[in-house]
């Protein structure tokens, strides 16, 4: 298969998947026990009769089935995902956007450095296997894969914001800098923020990438090439890196795709327990509003994200290792 | 002659449960896996006899630090927090049983039926790749916060959500097992569908679905953490996940009572940590292939 087939056999997957995202969207909040229209549009006391009739009329909720699904597309293609009940009537996507930027942020990253650490780490620990370094980072690995990470959010918080005062205990900015503009001042402030939940982020994403390229570089030792490669006389550092370490990274590369729900979870949770204010304290702060449109809202920019993350995922993986355009 | 076939079959039986303990024995980190877990069931099995106090039970002694009246102190109502992780296990534990034996069914059927029956295997497939692409997590909050705050909710929701790999897992070996000499010659003979799968392919793939559980329950206890951190479990569960709820809802971490948030969060990596070691130690002892070479 070529490159190119490649791409559009993956696009057309990705634009299936697309719709059924869009449809499980469209039916969950009508289809779930209880009332519909309360949960689309909120039963408020302060809303009047006429307001309601007309978020009835805008949403279509008057209508059969199908006619909604019609007036959902043309509305979601106006970028319309409803109105947030509990900052009536500020749309749920202007409340999603404002959170989009900071989950960015943070989630890039922390990833970011997670894969760093996770690889570098992992050709150490796969190049010594069986060694002191080896056990310990294993073992530290495999903990903290298994560690809530709003837990290790709360143990930084306590030790880090509470015992000993050097970073804030949440949000992304103090108070005063909320009408500035962007200045250096600024700048710091956020870096300031945002030292402990990456950590926490990192901490528990590290793991996963350190497990693959770890197995990979493990796998790759057997090769013949590097046997030749010492029968050359090469030196051991240019094998490990040159050879074993290039081979056994691409396996690694899908590791994005792999732990996006990892990833995607940990976020929710860390942001919660730093108030961090993205998308997942938008959900939290949601959650106990029982605000359904914004949990609906986030859930499907999620959604998005996850599978454009998982197509550009794909494609480079297949620029890079054409063999896996035949699998 | 059918029941001389069933005593041998029997005696295979333990012989391979002996082949397979004595391997697995000798993986250390799975070892180490069983004993932690072993120790968790106990307590979660035997809480009412094992802990100190009632854990629901209101005292005036509150935010106590730890002492030897209260080993791991009180909160902020006086409710004892051994006693709490005590009866915690149980229901994290259950939480995650029940809801890995809905994922591991859902999955384990898919992947059986997908890799046995080639005409509904691409559509199985299909519908498969979707639900690893969307993201369980947000869903599952979604999914709970529609349904209201309740435990049954929690099991349902994760054990819904969490089939895919196993799905993709066990279609690949049925996709293998297919192939083999033995299913082939039932097949010559004139063996219904149905029997080969009851017969050959079941047996065969117990073990991998077996592995594949474990690491499920790991999966949902972290899971059912993260929902109740959010508070989306019933309030009266008080597991793990749920006692770090309160404690940061309470706010009994930023006052400082160590001893009210650090224990859940450490009982809940050590289980988690032993349900990986435990099945990963599984997929090795029956995957020949990961053997150390």
């Amino acid at each position: 298969m070529g490159l190119r087939r490649y791409i559009v056999k993956r696009g057309i997957d990705t634009t299936i998947t697309f719709f059924i995202i869009i449809i499980i969207n469209f039916l969950l909040p009508r289809l779930m026990p209880g009332d519909p229209v309360s949960r689309l549009i909120g039963s408020r006391v302060q809303m009047s009769y006429e307001e309601r009739i007309a978020l009835l009329k805008t949403y279509g909720l008057d209508k059969q089935l199908h006619e909604q699904f019609i007036i959902y597309l043309s509305n979601l293609l106006r970028g319309d995902l409803g109105v947030s009940l509990s900052r009536y009537p500020t749309p749920v996507i202007e409340v999603l956007m404002y959170g989009l930027p900071w989950t960015i942020l943070l989630v890039g990253f922390s990833t970011f450095l997670a894969i760093l650490i996770g690889t570098v780490l992992g050709i150490i620990s796969g190049w010594r296997r069986g060694g002191r370094f080896d056990i310990a980072s294993l073992i530290v690995a495999l903990a903290t894969y298994s560690t809530p990470v709003f837990w290790i959010g709360m143990l930084l918080i306590f030790f880090f914001a509470v015992r000993i005062r050097i970073f804030p205990i949440g949000g992304a900015f103090d108070p005063e800098f909320i009408t500035f503009a962007f200045s250096p001042a600024y700048i710091l402030n956020v870096i300031k923020h945002m030292v402990l939940p990456t950590i926490a982020l990192t901490l528990i994403l590290y793991g996963g990438q350190y497990l693959i390229v770890r197995s990979s570089i493990i796998e790759t030792l057997t090769e013949d090439y590097i046997l030749t490669a010492y029968a050359k006389g090469l030196k051991e550092s240019t094998i490990m890196f040159k050879h074993a370490a290039r081979n056994a990274l691409l396996p690694a590369i899908s590791y994005a795709a792999i732990e996006i729900g990892l990833i995607v979870a940990g976020a929710v949770l860390t942001e919660t327990v730093f108030s961090w204010p993205g998308v997942g304290t938008i959900i939290y702060n949601a959650v106990s509003d029982r605000d359904y449109p914004v949990i609906q809202g986030a859930f499907f920019i999620i959604a998005l994200s996850v599978l454009l993350a998982n197509f550009i995922a794909d494609i480079v993986y297949g620029v890079l290792d054409p063999r896996i355009r035949y699998g | 002659m059918i029941k001389r076939l069933k005593s041998r079959g029997y005696l295979i039986t333990v012989k391979r449960v002996n082949t397979f303990w004595s391997i697995y024995r000798s993986n250390r980190m799975g070892m180490v896996g069983l004993t932690i877990l072993l120790f968790f069931i106990f307590i979660a099995i035997f809480a009412d006899f094992i802990s100190p106090y009632n854990p629901y039970k209101f005292s005036l002694n509150i935010y106590a630090p730890p002492s030897w009246e209260h080993i791991l102190g009180t909160n902020d109502v006086g409710q004892d927090i051994l006693s709490e992780l005590i009866h915690g296990a149980r229901i994290s534990l259950t939480v995650g049983f029940l809801a890995a034996l809905i994922s591991t069914v859902i999955g384990g059927s898919i992947g059986i039926f997908s890799g046995y029956f080639g005409r509904i295997d691409s559509l199985l497939m299909r519908i498969t790749d979707i639900f690893i692409v969307i993201p369980s997590f947000p869903l599952m909050i979604l999914l709970a916060a529609y349904m209201g705050p309740s435990i049954n909710t929690v099991i349902i929701v994760i054990g819904l959500l969490s089939w895919p790999y196993t799905a993709r897992i066990i279609r690949s070996q049925v996709l293998s097992l297919k192939e083999r000499v033995f299913v082939e010659s039932a097949k010559v003979i004139g063996a219904s569908d149905f029997y080969i799968l009851k017969s050959y392919i079941l047996p065969n793939i117990m073990p991998l679905l077996f592995a594949n559980a474990i690491l499920n329950v790991s999966g949902a206890i972290v899971s059912e953490a993260g929902l109740s951190f959010l508070g989306l479990s019933d309030v009266t569960y008080k597991s793990w996940g749920m006692i770090l709820y309160f404690a940061r809802i309470r706010g009994g971490f930023l006052k400082g009572a160590y001893w009210w948030f650090i224990p859940p969060g450490i009982c809940i990596t050590l289980v988690v940590l032993a349900f990986t070691l435990v099945g990963h130690a599984l997929d090795e002892v029956l995957n020949p292939k990961l053997r150390r070479r």
